[in-house]
């Protein structure tokens, strides 16, 4: 009987993937006056409603996320000084990048004359002026932004905020009910009660992977960051966000996303108590386009968690990191991250002639404030180009968002108390006609390799290059690397399966039973485990466990026609025809193109003709 | 039915409580225009009631958003001095009618008694500037301390994961000892008084 070779790529990609959101294009002309301009006198109608109706509007409408509407002069007048107050420091809007980086998309930075306007309008007794003067309100949609989605997924359940306390981190899993793949032009999230939400970011869980932290199926699970599996090498390339304010995102022709059947969507909120108790059930619409992808961006992660061990009470601790580039690549956004002790935030690339450019700098970091920030224009960043990062930390009493008193050593993790050192960046690798490879594996086995570099103890690094090398073709150097993630996560299920998976495809037949067997134990229901157990078995010549493994994979999967398949080969191998029909003919239902299972029907048939 | 017909100010308020104030239409308007209404629109005196004892006001917005992030410490700190010091909300917008007061009150589960301060008496009484603010008056009726309730805030956006401390809660049990309050003030964080109408 032939046996198919690991079907289940038992490679798998981790991502530690974080909590994104970003800024989209706002319609009103931007008017930014210097100082020279401000007129004798300033009144809402002319002057001050230009700016509230580009800058604060957004946010601050019924329905939406900020307190109170700004939109009429009442609106307006009834928060002036607190409005002066809160331009004039660079509060509101919350506008993080200062003015040295490279330009970005609807930087909401308001200029000194506008911040001028302001006070002078408080001066001159915050008049209303000829009403002749004054724009159209901007309109704002409730419901749908960009229409009635193709789907609309709304979470199982709701969460309950607590009315006190410090802020949640909660995660929604959507079961996204495709029979077929589609691309998916874009995905609007509605996080339920705005102002509860600060922002959200959608990761798409292409293993259903994160269902394992629910403690029952739709309950949702805790958490600031996520750690999310794949299969197959397939990094996520889009940064899917909300933050109030900001309608969705439609991505370019060709920068669809892709979502296979039996994908989750994970929606990783960050919310804040209100006051009152409350509860949130979000719901999000998908927008699909026939346009298949063509480009695929890749998220660079740079970072340098492992020289994350702050002093307690040190107010200017620096955490740096440098990647040069292994090939020329546009740069899109760029998602700068870290928790509360992170104060300044620098990212600036040094050219291979030795010149430097400021890609984004971020003088005085707010978390409640992050966002993806997109480059007005891509930027070429060509091959030989480094990367520098450079962020400092206050872990002084004197950094008010200190979430330790009195200040603790801090070292890097997940949790609000730890902290973290993090560059994204968005690139479309551009494709280079001297080496076949897929541009974007290029990028990431580099990065892979920098992040060992920068710490032998980076676990996703060893497992994420192990896969990589795996689908190269480069088994022996995958095995190495898993090995080096084994030995840092002992026992760990995705792990063992996937050493096991690289042994047997090395043809390491006893070595792969031993770590698959581990697998299978330490995981019970990991079906991939079980799956390829049972090759690993049948490849053996021990088919009574081959079967055995591939049955509790069916019963793990039912759906599965490659299990199926193997199922009947197993029990034709045991004699059991009548069985080994049964299986193959169900595979073949499951999947009628099912070549395994066809070829392995009609070597039954000729063995034993249909009675 | 009701025998006192313009007696001095601070009285005539109790009475109003008693006989309902539409039965007085004689009652001149500046006494109904600066003094301070409970939700049914009485005037109400919050140093009246309680002679001798401590008042608490606390300056609140339905719609400031580090006001209603208060709530539940608002409530602990009446909690704990419930039946020793009086409590008042007080809402100095014009704006906000009663019955916004009232949803938004039941939706924060307060059960302290609030006050619309639509001339702004208890505003200037306490030199309130900010809500969320608090004043604390001694058992004379002489204000011991006015600002923020504690440092959670340190600006707009900006709050500590916990406050470091509690300047309100110090206030108010000094009153209560009768003994000086240091500080007798500090600046509060959150929406400006004098933007309102």
């Amino acid at each position: 009987m032939n046996f198919s070779s690991i079907k289940q790529i038992p490679a798998g990609f981790l991502a530690v993937t974080i909590v994104f959101s970003s800024f989209v294009a706002v319609s009103f002309a931007e008017r930014k006056p210097n100082s020279q301009q401000i007129p004798s006198h300033v009144t809402f109608s002319r002057d001050i409603a230009p700016i509230v109706f580009r800058y604060c509007a957004s946010c601050h409408h019924a329905g939406e996320a900020g307190p109170f509407p700004l939109i009429t002069y009442g609106d307006v007048k009834s928060h002036a000084r607190q409005i002066a107050d809160v331009t004039s420091r660079h509060l509101m809007p919350p506008w993080l990048p200062s003015q040295d980086g490279l330009r970005l998309e609807d930087d909401s930075h308001l200029s000194g004359g506008q911040i001028a306007l302001f006070q002078k309008w408080i001066a001159d007794g915050v008049l209303e002026g000829n009403r002749d003067e004054l724009l159209p309100a901007p309109k704002f949609t409730s419901g749908w932004q960009l229409g009635t989605p193709d789907l609309v997924l709304k979470a199982a359940a709701a969460f309950d905020v607590p009315a006190s306390g410090n802020d949640v981190y909660w995660n929604f899993i959507f079961r996204a009910p495709l029979k077929s793949s589609r691309f998916v032009r874009a995905i609007e999230i509605h996080p339920g009660e705005k102002r509860l939400v600060h922002h959200a970011n959608l990761l798409v869980d292409r293993t259903q992977s994160a269902r394992r932290q629910e403690k029952s199926p739709g309950s949702g699970f805790p958490g600031m960051e996520l750690q999310i599996e794949s299969e197959s090498f397939d990094p996520d390339g889009h940064f899917l966000f909300w933050k109030p304010g900001s309608p969705p995102i439609v991505e370019p022709a060709g920068l669809a996303l892709r979502l296979d059947p039996g994908n989750d969507l994970l929606l990783n909120a960050h919310l804040q108590p209100s006051g009152k108790a409350e509860s949130i059930q979000p719901s999000i619409g998908v927008y699909f386009t026939d346009q298949p992808a063509t480009k695929f961006p890749v998220l660079l992660q740079l970072d340098n968690d492992r020289a994350l061990d702050i002093p307690a009470g040190d107010s200017n601790f620096l955490v740096s990191d440098e990647f040069t580039l292994p090939e020329d690549v546009q740069l899109l956004a760029i998602y700068p991250h870290a928790h509360y002790l992170c104060r300044d935030m620098l990212a600036l690339a040094r050219f291979p002639d030795g010149a430097e450019k400021t890609l984004i700098h971020i003088a005085r970091w707010e978390l409640n404030w992050q966002a993806v920030f997109r480059l007005a224009q891509p930027e070429l960043l060509p091959h030989g180009t480094t990367i520098v990062m450079r962020y400092r930390y206050d872990n002084s009493s004197d950094n008010i968002s200190n979430p330790s008193n009195p200040p603790q050593r801090v070292r890097a993790g997940n949790r609000a108390v730890d902290e973290m050192a993090h560059l994204w960046l968005q690139v479309l690798p551009v494709a280079s006609a001297a080496d076949s490879r897929d541009p974007r594996m290029i990028l990431q086995e580099a990065l892979a390799r920098h992040h060992i570099e920068n710490n032998p103890d980076d676990f996703e690094a060893h497992y994420n290059l192990a896969a990589m090398l795996q689908l190269r073709g480069a088994t022996r150097e995958a095995v190495q690397q898993y090995q080096s993630a084994l030995a840092l996560r002992a026992g760990d299920a995705a792990v063992e399966n996937a050493l096991g998976g690289a042994l047997l495809a090395w043809h390491q037949i006893p070595e792969a039973i031993a770590h698959l067997t581990a697998a299978a134990t330490a995981r019970p229901e990991y079906f991939d485990a079980h799956y390829n157990l049972g090759i690993a078995q049948a490849t053996a010549g021990n088919f009574p466990a081959a079967a055995q493994e591939l049955t509790t994979a069916v019963k793990l999967k039912p759906d599965d026609a490659g299990a199926e398949a193997n199922l009947g080969a197993a029990f034709a191998e045991l004699g059991e025809t009548q069985k080994a029909i049964l299986h193959l003919n169900r595979a073949l239902q499951l999947d009628p193109g099912n070549a395994l299972a066809k070829e392995n029907l009609e070597a039954l048939r000729g063995a034993a003709p249909q009675r | 039915m009701c025998p006192w017909q313009i007696p001095m100010l601070r009285i005539i308020s109790m009475a109003f409580l008693f006989c309902g104030f539409a039965a007085l239409p004689s009652v001149p308007q500046t006494v109904r225009s600066t003094s301070p209404e409970n939700l049914d629109g009485k005037p109400v005196d919050p140093f009246a009631s309680g002679s001798g004892r401590v008042v608490v006001l606390l300056f609140v917005r339905t719609d400031c958003p580090i006001s209603n992030r208060y709530a539940p410490t608002i409530r602990k700190l009446h909690e704990k001095f419930r039946g020793k010091a009086d409590f008042w909300l007080v809402y100095p917008d014009a704006g906000e009618s009663a019955s916004r007061i009232r949803t938004h009150d039941e939706q924060f589960h307060f059960v302290i008694p609030a006050l619309r301060d639509v001339h702004r008496e208890l505003v200037k009484r306490s030199h309130a500037t900010i809500t969320p603010e608090a004043a604390v008056f001694d058992s004379a009726g002489k204000l011991v301390y006015h600002g923020r309730i504690d440092d959670w805030y340190e600006d707009f956006g900006r709050s500590r994961a916990a406050p470091t401390t509690q300047e309100l809660d110090n206030a108010i049990r000094t009153a209560l000892d009768g003994k000086p309050t240091v500080p007798d003030h500090a600046n509060a964080v959150g929406c400006y008084i004098s933007d309102l109408k």
